[in-house]
């Protein structure tokens, strides 16, 4: 269904239901729909620009629920990022979201950062982390950096390990690229290794592409347009590139292809995607990037009008046309891909595999954007691995959203308050989650007397599996 | 206005977060589901009767405009503060006080949601039978200010027929309390009848006594299509005509169809001139026999297609979508009057009828949908406000859709009140005395009209 202007909202006031902040302040300016309206009166310039609109406007976990629910179809997902980005210049994000993004915007500082960090971490001392704070989560509670970036571990390729159909390094099932997002990168490896060794042993080819960033989200999310345009140009060429590898067809070639025509252009297109069975990602909200937001973004890009990133579109553009849409329907979240090979999985895993008592939470954009809840619950049923006990309010938002738990942490913490109660009270070892944010959250939200890990589905798997 | 001093004292009765006063924060109380919009001066959010007490205590002293609000999902305009003021809003006093299955009835606040009310009742069994379109969000506060319906109405009956007991503030402050926790109850008169339908404007209710019935053993829901829409309607009026009693019995066109499968893409079929959803429940030999009854009665009303829904969540699908019928059609256009004029079930063939006539007349489109069970016409015209022209053919049509409704014995409004939308249609059904009696009951509840003035006494 096309997006619907906001003039189309019939403020029938559904979206009430579904939206996590406003169940937790129960006034209609945290509603999805009053963001709408406040937004159209600012269009129609009845109210301007303010730190309250702002506040108002962003007071919002960016989780897409309302949009799913929206019998409307507006797309206050696009609505709301417009708008944050209308008044980013006016109204500028506190100095440490400004940081945030600007750390994300180019993968060398996201690495200096990084090891800045692990250095910082080391130097503080304990009884200051454990008083000190960000959002809602003491600082001893946040993740320890990878100690070197993920895909600096890896090979390029990884390839086909002997799996039971029969296929191998030679004859691999198929070929996927795995997009790793930063959080793999540089703070859980565990999910990245356990994503390759199970699409390994299920007999993939493995491609991580060089060159890729962070997807873009953050920056989209406080207004930082001009910057995700530009981590979406590097990203797009990087995951062509590594969709082509070994086709035989370089991007040299293509560029050269479609320099001469249309179809031919169309043809590498299709080439690309003929050798690449998927996009890989762990992360639903960098899969929602790759999916959904990369071909609106391109949709709105016109050179002529936004001089300044002429530039960063031209790099866009250099990828073959129709090449967003491409990678856009091959991206799969890893889970929802396992679910194809559920029975495959199940088969190769021992049964005397230790099973593990395991809970889960629903992240958003993997609800939202990829539909994946039933799948994962197949999954968890499924596999001999897991032990999955069901709680009442597994697919309730925790609160984390980005960035939303340091911006409004009273907000977060509500939210939060009621999962960790049917967490405890399930009496798990694993507390899954497919959202590397979410993972952080509820890890920090816990203490150290609660006996429950935070981790990835897949790690789990993935030991099942072994390697 | 509300002058610093006075918010000083209204501020002494909640603490600053239940308070907005900010004109972005207005902006965000000024609308319901309907299209007329006017912003408070300032909104209140209590969590006790006492807090309730005080404010309105406060207001009446210094006479300031007093709109209810609950979720704001009304399609009328009654939560729209026509003289500003005011906005009591009771999303926050939401809990949900008693659930005594035993003595079958749920004692709540105002604020509680109608989806939650069902939530809390059905692990004992038990639901509570209005469900409005707009049941996920909409208090059960609103639920009894606009005497809300919903699909099983028809078998079920109204809010109004649910409520056991009121406690209600009035304009002065004071706090009356009617009904009990019976079934039975004669004493006095029956106030929860004067209350419940009145939109706020003679009490604001903070806790209500909701009787609760058993939740049906099975339930069974079928759709059947039409190539015509008056036979359609006819098959309505034979069924129920004929003393079948569904529990609910929907009605929709064709532009109407297909805005709900564009959106929820259940493989309706797009091309039925008319569409019946019809649902019975009861034990489970006896929902079979009505099944078999109305089937019947459906192949001699020419349905080309009779289809069963096979799961609880086929079910739960349909009627989601079905729910949504308001939203999708919000998207046909930028403005939406939904309607809801009741006619008596044997002349619902004839208002069908009349309304795609007069939209025609008018060159609009328009939307027929229907609790067709018990004559609840729910026309809805998509249009564009700011074509003045256009937007003066819409309030044309519906002048004449309420005549045609009273021409045919029927009212103004089945469900959704009459607010902002329809005041200057009373006399049409009610002649002066009949006006005025109410008026006379308002001076003397409410003598200052303090109480969401503007609206329709």
């Amino acid at each position: 269904m096309t997006d619907q202007p906001i003039q189309n909202c019939g403020k029938c006031g559904l979206c009430l239901s579904v939206c996590p902040v406003y169940q937790v302040l129960k006034q209609e300016q945290a509603s999805p729909r009053a963001r709408l309206q406040l937004i159209k009166a600012f269009e129609k310039k009845d109210l301007s620009a303010s730190p309250l609109l702002k506040d108002l406007v962003s007071r919002c976990l960016m989780c897409g629920a309302c949009k799913v629910a929206c019998p409307s179809g507006i797309n206050h997902y696009a609505k709301f990022m417009e708008m944050r980005r209308k008044m980013a210049k006016s109204q500028p994000d506190p100095p440490a979201i400004r940081s945030l993004v600007y750390l994300l915007a180019k993968e060398y500082r996201l690495r200096m950062g990084a090891g800045l960090a692990r250095i910082g971490r080391r130097l503080t001392p304990g009884a200051l982390e454990k008083k000190y704070k960000i959002g809602t989560i003491p600082v001893s509670r946040f993740p320890e950096m990878n100690r070197r970036s993920f895909r600096s571990t890896l090979p390029r390729v990884a390839f086909a390990k002997d799996s039971p159909g029969g296929h191998c390094r030679d004859n691999p099932r198929g070929r996927v690229v795995y997009f790793t997002g930063c959080a793999t990168n540089f703070l859980f490896a565990d999910t990245g290794q356990a994503t390759v060794n199970i699409l390994t042993r299920l007999g993939y080819e493995v491609v991580i592409p060089d060159g890729q960033t962070c997807c873009g989200i953050p920056m989209m999310f406080h207004g930082a347009r001009d910057q995700a345009v530009e981590n979406m140009a590097v990203n797009l060429t990087a995951i062509q590139e590594a969709m082509r590898e070994n086709s035989g067809n370089t991007t040299e070639n293509a560029k050269d292809a479609a320099a001469e025509n249309c179809d031919a252009m169309d043809k590498a297109c299709d080439e690309a995607a003929k050798h690449c069975d998927a996009v890989i990602v762990d992360c639903t909200t960098c899969g929602a990037a790759l999916k959904d937001e990369y071909p609106a973004l391109m949709n709105t890009l016109d050179p002529s009008r936004n001089k300044a990133l002429a530039h960063q579109i031209a790099l866009a553009q250099k990828t073959t046309p129709g090449m967003p849409d491409t990678i856009a329907a091959k991206t799969r979240d890893i889970l929802s891909f396992l679910h194809d090979h559920m029975d495959d999985l199940a088969a190769a895993m021992k049964p005397t595999t230790p099973k593990h008592k395991v809970i889960y939470h629903a992240p958003c954009h993997s609800k939202n954007s990829f539909n994946s809840l039933a799948k994962v619950l197949d999954l968890l049923k499924a596999l001999p691995c897991f032990d999955y006990i069901p709680v009442p309010d597994e697919a309730a938002c925790c609160g984390g959203g980005g960035t939303f738990f340091y911006e409004y942490p009273d907000i977060s913490r509500k939210m939060m308050a009621k999962k960790l109660i049917s967490a405890r009270a399930a009496g798990a070892d694993f507390w899954l989650t497919d959202c590397p944010v979410c993972r952080i959250n509820l890890h920090g939200s816990l203490s150290e007397k609660d006996n429950l890990t935070v981790v990835h589905p897949v790690t789990l798997i993935s030991k099942g599996l072994g390697s | 206005m509300i002058s610093p001093d006075l918010k000083k004292q209204f501020l002494s009765i909640v603490d600053p977060t239940r308070w907005l006063d900010q004109k972005e924060q207005l902006f965000c109380y000024a609308y319901d589901a309907f299209v007329e919009e006017s912003m408070p001066d300032a909104v209140i959010f209590p969590e006790t009767t006492d807090e309730v007490s005080q404010i309105l205590a406060l207001a009446s002293a210094h006479k300031i405009p007093v709109t209810g609000r609950g979720a704001g999902t009304s399609v009328c305009g009654a939560p729209v503060p026509l003289h500003h003021g005011l906005v009591i809003c009771f999303s926050q006093m939401d809990r949900i006080i008693e659930i005594n299955t035993k003595d079958r009835y749920i004692i709540v606040e105002p604020g509680v949601v109608n989806a939650d009310v069902q939530a809390a009742l059905a692990p004992y069994g038990f639901f509570f039978p209005p469900d409005p379109g707009s049941m996920n969000s909409s208090t059960i506060g609103g639920n009894i200010a606009q005497n809300a319906g919903g699909p099983r109405c028809l078998k079920y009956g109204v809010t109004l027929d649910y409520i056991l007991g009121l406690e209600v503030v009035l304009a002065s402050g004071k706090v009356i309390t009617f009904g009990s926790k019976n079934i039975k109850d004669v004493t006095g008169y029956k106030l929860a009848a004067l209350f419940c339908g009145s939109e706020g404007t003679l009490g604001l209710v903070t806790k209500a006594i909701l009787k609760v019935v058993p939740l049906p053993e099975t339930v069974k829901t079928i759709m059947a299509t039409f190539k015509d829409l008056d036979d359609t309607a006819k098959a309505v009026t034979d069924i129920i005509g004929s003393g079948i009693l569904p529990a609910a019995m929907e009605l929709m066109d064709r532009l109407t169809l297909n805005a709900i499968e564009d959106k929820a893409g259940l493989g309706l079929d797009r091309e039925a001139a008319g569409t019946l959803l019809i649902e019975v429940d009861g034990v489970a030999e006896a929902c079979d026999k009505q099944i078999k009854q109305i089937t019947e009665k459906l192949h001699a009303s020419h349905a080309v297609n009779i289809q069963e829904a096979g799961s609880a969540e086929d079910r739960e699908r349909l009627w989601t979508a079905r729910r949504s019928a308001y939203g999708v059609f919000a998207k046909l256009a930028p403005d939406i009057i939904s309607e809801d004029v009741t006619v008596p079930v044997s002349r619902v063939p004839e208002m069908v009828r009349r309304i795609v006539q007069i939209a025609d007349k008018y060159k609009l489109r328009v939307g027929v949908l229907a609790h067709a069970g018990d004559g609840n016409m729910h026309p809805m015209i998509p249009a564009d406000k700011s074509n003045a022209q256009e937007w003066e053919r819409v309030l044309a049509a519906f002048d004449e859709i309420f005549q045609a409704a009273a021409d045919l014995d029927g009212t103004l409004s089945g469900e959704h009140g009459i607010g902002l939308a329809k005041s200057k249609y009373l006399p049409l059904v009610m002649n002066q005395d009949t006006i005025d009696f109410m008026k006379t009951i308002k001076q003397a509840v409410d003598p200052d009209g303090i109480l969401n003035p503007g609206k329709f006494v």
